[in-house]
């Protein structure tokens, strides 16, 4: 253990492994993951003070068994079985490690009964380790809130016959395409959400690339994992150029290139290039490789936007998604001109759950502004602006409203 | 994504359940009315126990509201804030996968006499 760690990045880096020891030995892994929970508060009072246990997962397997036992006792109806629970409460504790857990437990948090909402929650809380009131900080409820949501799942687990265990080999490649799609939610509900003053590093972005790395160096050789390690650091390595110092949003053209994190970049842009030569090609590794190609520009002007083009069309070819065609739009425009990019987005407007949202009228709004059709830029500016449920995207959009009426008040 | 459910109601005498104080709903049939109760109840039961229910609470008498308007300072009224058909009566907060549950809860918390509204709340995260 490098001496450098905090508390806090110990114990939460033993959760799953914790948790794996826990429910190997005693079944019904909801249980064990409300006692590994316990544990972690216990360890969250008594490590900042105490110092670090020599054997932290010891440390933390014999509180949790401790009080799974407890927990069990006071179940009246498993009575007869508490007995050789308590016997196994030390062996568990000093058993060696017999496998690594914690992709089993990312997988089981990961399981297609949950909605995406829960697997979440129970990613965080299961395999970062995190309290349940961080997580409940992280989305903004009251911990009673998340404590139900998380309990919740476990149920639904539990009512479908869902345990903990090695995933049938036939099911592997679905259930990874769903834990990947859990890190990258993750990573795109946390991009400046706090998750509470305690965390280790403020925000749930950090926490997403923590785990992608983690599953990659479990999985090296899977592609779409080191196309999504890839697209979180190109990401997180344009974080501090988003946001003004007034807090409000910076468009890509305006932001200060010098403020993004370049050894994030070379890391990135370096799995990038390791990968696509493949031809394994997946989304993660296509938005990677476009987040690569922005990353890559010193200057917005010096964008290569035909590249970006490119790997827009062949990402809406092969996973059609709205975000999709709108990105492409704007990545046309860029490249062929305002008129093109309207074009593309055409067919959106007559979507009849996007025309509801605020994205499609906004890149609207912009594209419309650029062609000199100030009339109706206006006008999709000011219904973006009204569908808009973020405070700084519809002070965002409010912002270029007013400027588009200064511009016709001095035009 | 959040949303908050106002009930719009004026229940006489004012009390909660409102449904239980306004007059199209006392004039629905025994049967209909514990339908619609039953429906209500199960929906927030279940907003309870999946975790989408982040709160809310029912509230006072218009009438004892206190109203500060400005004039060159604060000026104090006392009384409900309109002279209106509906008042608010009572907010739920709730946290959904999509607008689809947010409707559903919008229909199953509806009833005779009142309106529900639902709107989303905003949010401060990109």
């Amino acid at each position: 253990m490098a001496s450098s760690e905090s508390p806090e990045h110990v114990w939460r880096r033993e959760a799953p492994h914790v948790l794996g020891a826990l429910a190997r030995r005693y079944g019904d892994w909801g249980d064990c993951e409300d006692a590994v929970q316990e544990a972690l508060l216990a360890a969250h009072d008594q490590w900042p003070g105490d110092g670090v246990p020599e054997h932290p997962r010891g440390w933390l397997v014999r509180v949790a068994s401790r009080r799974l036992i407890d927990a069990r006792r006071s179940q009246v109806a498993r009575e007869s079985r508490e007995e050789s629970y308590a016997d196994h409460a030390g062996e568990v504790a000093e058993a060696p490690a017999e496998r690594d857990d914690t992709l089993d437990v990312l997988l089981l948090c990961c399981h297609p009964v949950l909605t995406p909402a829960s697997q979440v929650a129970l990613t965080l809380r299961a395999v970062a380790g995190l309290t349940t009131a961080q997580v409940a900080a992280a989305f903004f409820v009251p911990e009673a809130t998340m404590a139900q949501r998380i309990s919740r799942a476990k149920k639904t687990l539990r009512d479908h016959g869902v345990g903990f265990g090695r995933v049938d080999p036939a099911e592997l490649p679905d259930r990874l395409t769903a834990a990947l799609r859990v890190l990258y939610l993750v990573l795109t509900e946390g991009h400046t959400a706090s998750a509470g003053e305690d965390l280790v590093d403020g925000s749930l972005a950090s926490e997403a690339l923590r785990l992608t790395r983690d599953l990659h160096t479990r999985l090296p050789y899977d592609d779409e994992v080191t196309g999504l390690l890839a697209l979180m650091l190109l990401t997180h390595a344009r974080r501090p150029g988003r946001v003004d110092g007034a807090g409000d949003l910076v468009p890509l053209a305006e932001q200060d290139r010098s403020r993004w994190d370049a050894a994030a970049i070379v890391e990135g842009v370096g799995l990038v290039e390791q990968v696509l030569p493949r031809g394994r090609v997946g989304r993660y590794q296509l938005q990677a490789a476009i987040a690569a190609v922005h990353a890559e520009a010193a200057t917005f002007e010096e964008t290569d936007w035909v590249q970006v083009v490119a790997l827009y069309r062949m990402l809406a070819e092969h996973f059609p998604d709205p975000t999709v065609t709108l990105n492409l739009a704007v990545a046309v425009a860029a490249a062929m001109g305002p008129e093109a990019g309207l074009a593309e987005l055409a067919p959106l407007l007559d979507d009849p759950v996007l025309s509801g949202r605020h994205r499609v009228h906004a890149v609207r709004a912009h594209l419309l502004e650029e062609s000199g059709a100030l009339a109706d830029a206006r006008a999709s500016y000011s219904t973006a602006a009204r569908l808009a449920t973020n405070v700084r995207e519809q002070r965002y959009l409010n912002h270029r409203l007013a400027a588009l009426d200064g511009q016709e008040a001095h035009g | 994504m959040k949303y908050v459910v106002l009930i719009h109601s004026n229940p006489q005498p004012w009390g909660h359940p409102t449904g239980d104080f306004v007059a199209e709903h006392q004039a629905l049939p025994a049967e209909q009315r514990r339908q619609l109760n039953d429906a209500f109840e199960t929906l927030l039961g279940e907003l309870e126990a999946n975790g989408e229910l982040v709160g809310g609470q029912a509230l006072g008498d218009p009438a004892t509201a206190r109203l500060y308007r400005w004039d060159d300072g604060a000026v104090v009224t006392d009384g409900p804030y309109s002279e209106a058909k509906e008042h608010l009566a009572g907010f739920f907060l709730i946290d959904v996968e999509d607008p689809a549950r947010a409707e559903q809860v919008g229909r199953a918390f509806a009833g005779p006499g009142e309106t529900v509204e639902v709107r989303p709340v905003m949010v401060h995260e990109d």
